[in-house]
């Protein structure tokens, strides 16, 4: 049995259920309405025993094989108490988990995981964290294009600064932010799953491609053969960091050369598999079922 | 010098820097003040902000870490809207720094994780199963029940050295138990049947563990 903790509104929630429903897998799937109500009791030793009972439904633990995780934000009370006993099963138990808690932590610093990128062998933007405005200047000065986004896993919109934007470094004397060189080239997201890469490029005008919308651009999706070599190390880290799926930032530069940007663990993966028809969810119910 | 990573109402942070000549705090309030500078590559260029002054990295010789997260009741003197926000930079910030620092961290970073969040009971339980340490296993349980107390006894790990009354192999496996989970310093909780119960570095270092530390910091 799979469980699949997420709310079926959640789009990569529901792509996997039904991945897995036309697999024939038997699924136990729990959401924020179901966690409230759920009993459990569980002996954690070297290997967790015991059962939970979502919805009146009684599964002993020794029956799950695998599980798919990406809960919302836990309510206060016996839903945090419950939510908080799944996370700790989820980290303990044997299968294949997507993606075990600890393992997503990286994604919290961005700038951290820069260092984890950099050893699996794969270039990244150079990178100042700051609340120093001078420190500021003299890297916008010395790249003359920059990005800032958020240094934590709260999404935020890239955005460019450039030298008519000098002025407006003085913020950054509030609080840590990131700056980042500015790189030119072509957008690719690489969703891995296990040993496999699905990747799709994105063509747009805008700074940050996921809010071309609102910029008034377009983005364009299509599906795109990533350099073997650079497939290899992508796995590696995906490996590396104890993820059995993730949704890897690069972008390949006029000259060939790959920078990654950052590992996303919990990847939004249905707009690109729309999009290229890529099967990523049913490799991850493949992955889960196994 | 040693800088201690906590709040400015942690009486222990407070009690160690006492204990400690040349050391101080960085709080939450630092780690949003004016003046830091972390290039990713470059240590050279690396500035911390500590008890509100500037310090290069490689003046810092040892950290010692008493806090798992930037929490945002910490950020008083910033907008209220924006205190959340603020916290999870500035503990996505600490977390790279604390990871990328010449000094030496006593605990170090693991997997982006620092203090409590880093020494995770799967990760000691893992570990302490695969060497042969007997754990006490852990029921969590949603019925009500009666709860058995039980006693323990403290193991108190500082680098090489081992503080605490128990058996020989106990201390020795506290021991290789701290190294194969790079923890630098940490108590070590058994039962009387001489199985784990918890591995932490929340608590109090004992009188002997505080000059052990003081030691390794400054080295």
């Amino acid at each position: 049995m799979i469980l699949v903790w997420g709310s079926r509104t959640d789009s990569p929630v529901a792509s996997v259920l039904d991945a897995l429903a036309a697999r024939g897998a038997e699924v136990c799937h729990i959401d924020e309405s179901t966690l409230a109500t759920m009993g459990y009791d569980i002996v954690f030793g070297p290997s967790p025993e015991g059962w939970i009972e979502p919805a009146g439904r009684r599964i002993a633990i020794d029956d799950l094989r695998g599980a798919y995780l990406r809960p919302g934000n836990l309510a206060a009370g016996p839903a945090r108490s419950a939510g908080m006993t799944l996370l700790a099963l989820a980290s303990n138990m044997r299968g294949t988990i997507v993606n075990r808690p600890a393992a997503g932590r990286s994604n919290a610093s961005k700038p951290y995981q820069l260092g984890l990128i950099t050893q699996a062998g794969l270039e990244v933007p150079d990178t100042l964290v700051t609340t120093d405005p001078a420190a500021a200047r003299a890297f916008l000065l010395e790249h003359h294009r920059l990005v800032y986004k958020s240094l934590s896993g709260i999404r935020s919109i890239v955005a460019i600064l450039d030298a008519a934007d000098e002025a407006r470094l003085d913020g950054v004397r509030t609080g840590p932010v990131q700056l980042q060189a500015y790189v030119q080239g072509l957008d690719v997201r690489v969703h891995v799953v296990g040993e496999r890469c699905f990747a799709c490029s994105v063509r747009s005008a805008a700074a940050d491609y996921r809010y071309a919308g609102t910029a008034g651009a377009a983005a364009e999706l299509s599906a795109f053969e990533l350099p073997e070599t650079v497939g290899r190390r992508i796995v590696a880290l995906v490996r590396g960091m104890d993820l059995q799926v993730a949704g890897v930032d690069l972008r390949c530069t006029p000259d060939g050369s790959w920078i990654c940007f950052e590992v996303n663990p919990s990847p939004g993966f249905p707009w690109y598999e729309d999009a290229t028809g890529h099967p990523i969810a049913e490799a991850i119910a493949n992955a889960l079922a196994s | 010098m040693i800088v201690v990573v906590g709040s400015r109402h942690d009486p222990v942070a407070a009690d160690l820097i006492a204990l400690w000549p040349q050391a101080a705090l960085c709080s939450a309030e630092d780690l949003v003040s004016p003046g830091w500078v972390w290039r990713h590559g470059r240590p050279a260029s690396r500035s911390w902000i500590v008890d509100a002054k500037p310090i290069r990295d490689e003046d810092v010789t040892g950290v010692f870490i008493r806090r798992s997260s930037v929490y945002a009741e910490e950020l008083a003197t910033t907008h209220p809207a924006d205190r959340s926000f603020l916290a999870a930079e500035a503990h996505a910030f600490l977390s790279f720094v604390l990871a990328t620092t010449s000094a030496r961290v006593v605990n170090p970073v693991i997997g982006g994780a620092f203090g409590e969040e880093a020494l995770r009971p799967e990760r000691w339980t893992a570990v302490a199963s695969e060497m042969g340490i007997p754990v006490r296993p852990v029921r969590v349980t949603s019925e009500a029940r009666r709860r058995a107390g039980y006693r323990t006894y403290e193991v108190e790990v500082v680098g090489s050295e081992v503080f605490g009354k128990g058996p020989a192999r106990v201390l020795d496996g506290a021991l290789r138990l701290a190294g194969k989970l790079d923890m630098a310093w940490g108590v070590l909780l058994f039962d009387t049947r001489h199985r784990l119960v918890a591995a932490t570095g929340a608590q109090r270092p004992g009188e002997q563990a505080t000059a052990a530390l003081r030691r390794l910091l400054e080295a």
